[in-house]
């Protein structure tokens, strides 16, 4: 079967008239997947036979006439920073080399429960740190529209897996642009879920007032079906609130689309924006406005700062979350001899040896910022200065419903073009970083189909209004589908 | 920002963060480090003097429930990944 045009609903609705099984759709990705994954080099690990057994239990249910839920039977791939009970979970780190997860996620838990198949665990910058997936301490992973080409990252496995058909979609998780930046380099969809709308709960801790999970797909429509499925409150998440999503996430009407408004901030189309990447956004606002939604010009004048403000505030989390792995309780370290004189002699070796050089330059980053004689002048002005972004979109959002920006500076960069300077690599996220710094939603979308690599454009909204950030996007894309 | 980091201080956080940097490890970080040290510079323009800061991503407050034992988590399973223990207790090196 060709899989290569499927999506949620086009599964769904194969699956309820019996074109094609789970079974055969899920076996179907596993023969793709050992094809073709290893020119890109998506997955980590591969669980073959788990998938094969939720397959066969979809279709059990199907032949028992059961309902079926939005996303039963949807081959996923899942970050490898998502836990699965029973499943290694090493977040692209040696750290975790050899850790099993004893839990599943809470995510993991409500997918498993809708009927939803995971095959395997995807790609990423080692803890989620990086923006091409060169920080995976066990492979590359190429982009599919030109192998030459870093996917994004830090999701950047997840990206590739749909973009190349060896996932129907999938998992990430968006600290600073995690999902975005990646979906925007492989033509795909990634959203990027309101603060606390998604339990974090299971997720492997990055910076934990910026992390979100949220889902990677081919359309806008899949991306509000995942996220209806994974969204709600968790009491195993105190950042998790309650929350009201529903049907209007994925019937948006007209005419509510049309009374938007759409605000373009001018701090984001500036002089190093991509030229290509500006006339491509000139012709999305040109799109949208021929549905009828209106645009304005704002400013969020205090985006200049986002940069710096994120690389305190992230590295500060960051050096905490991370304390806890010291090589003893969760896995060994290759290499370490644990005959050592000391505790804390075992714990340098294990870090040293167990950490790549971003997860220790952000460690190290996130210790001088929080340390005595410091911690005034860098972490808590950066904690003022993120009040400041997010008044800028509190501002932005009493005159429109929904910004429009680009994605990143550039489009998909060249495998090891920007690993020696990590300040470059750090500015190619310099458009998705305020988001998560304000806590609010945003989607990356592809530009119409264009030549040469993909472009993204990015639609943030106001907290908790995903519906305004789907709905725009779901009728741009009726007029390019 | 020769002024903020040199090798001495840089061993300091290396120590504070659990870390050992080889020499040609600490040379890179210590440039890395000075590089972004000096792209943050421009925050110290920023006028503060009358923002609350922002503390973390929800504006939810905290709540508090009953103190009682939930027994939803496997304990069982997070003891059984260490590499060494001891009637369920982890094994490690002298602490001392």
């Amino acid at each position: 079967m060709d899989v290569r045009n499927l999506t949620i609903k086009k599964i769904q609705e194969g699956l309820l008239n019996k074109t094609f099984s789970a079974l055969e759709l899920t076996e179907t990705f596993l023969d793709r997947i050992e094809k073709e994954d290893p020119n890109i080099g998506a997955y980590l690990s591969v669980n073959a036979k788990s998938a094969v057994a939720q397959a066969e239990s979809v279709d059990i249910a199907i032949a028992k006439d059961e309902p079926l839920s939005a996303v039963a039977g949807i081959p996923l791939g899942i970050k490898d920073n998502l836990l699965i009970e029973g499943w290694k979970t090493t977040a692209a780190s040696k750290m975790l080399a050899h850790y099993r997860s004893a839990y599943d996620a809470t995510v993991i838990r409500k997918l498993k429960t809708a009927g939803s198949i995971f095959l395997g665990k995807t790609n990423m910058d080692e803890f989620a740190m990086g923006s091409s997936t060169e920080n995976s301490a066990f492979q590359k992973t190429r982009n599919p529209h030109d192998l030459q080409r870093v996917p994004g990252g830090s999701s950047g496995g997840s990206a590739a897996a749909v973009a190349a058909d060896l996932a129907v979609a999938a998992l990430g998780s968006d600290t600073g642009g995690s999902i975005r930046q990646p979906a925007s380099f492989c033509g795909v969809v990634g959203l990027k879920p309101t603060y606390g709308a998604v339990s974090r709960y299971g997720l492997i801790a990055m910076a934990s007032s910026l992390d979100q999970i949220g889902p990677i797909t081919k359309t806008v429509e899949d991306a509000a079906i995942l996220f209806n499925a994974i969204a709600g409150q968790d009491a195993a998440d105190a950042t998790s609130a309650a929350t009201n999503y529903g049907e209007t996430l994925l019937q948006p009407k007209l005419e509510t689309v049309r009374a938007l408004t759409i605000g373009i901030p001018e701090e984001y189309f500036v002089s190093n924006l991509d030229s290509e990447i500006g006339l491509a956004l000139q012709q999305v606002i040109k799109d949208l406005e021929g549905l009828g939604i209106k645009t304005k010009k704002v400013s969020l004048p205090n985006t200049k700062h986002a940069l710096s403000c994120y690389y305190i505030i992230m590295p500060a989390e960051v050096s905490s979350n991370l304390e806890r792995l010291e090589g003893i309780r969760y896995a060994e370290i290759d290499g370490v001899h644990r005959d050592k004189e000391s505790l804390v002699e075992l714990y340098k070796q294990n870090r040293s040896r167990g950490f790549g050089a971003e997860a220790k330059r952000r460690i190290m980053l996130g210790t001088f910022v929080l340390s005595s004689g410091y911690y005034d002048a860098y972490y808590a002005r950066a904690q003022k200065v993120r009040s400041l972004i997010k008044q800028d979109f509190d501002e932005a959002f009493k005159e429109v419903d929904v910004l429009l920006t680009p994605v990143a500076p550039t489009r998909a960069f060249a495998i090891g073009e920007k690993t020696n300077d990590p300040l470059q690599m750090y500015l190619s996220d310099i458009f998705t970083i305020p988001v998560n710094l304000a806590g609010v939603p945003a989607i990356s979308i592809p530009t119409r189909p264009i030549k040469g690599l993909p472009i993204g454009f990015q639609l943030i909204g106001r907290h908790w209004r995903e519906e305004d950030i789907l709905g725009i996007g779901q009728y741009y894309e009726k007029i390019h589908i | 920002m020769a002024d903020i980091l040199n090798k001495k201080s840089l061993e300091h956080l290396a120590e504070l963060a659990r870390l050992e940097l080889k020499s040609g490890e600490e040379t890179k970080m210590l440039k890395d480090l000075e590089e972004i040290l000096e792209y943050f510079k421009e925050l110290q323009k920023v006028d503060v003097s009358k923002v609350e800061p922002m503390t973390g991503g929800t504006s939810l407050r905290s709540v508090v429930r009953e103190d009682v034992v939930d027994a939803k988590h496997k304990t069982g399973q997070g003891v059984s990944d260490f590499p060494e223990s001891d009637k369920n207790y982890l094994k490690v090196p002298p602490v001392f």
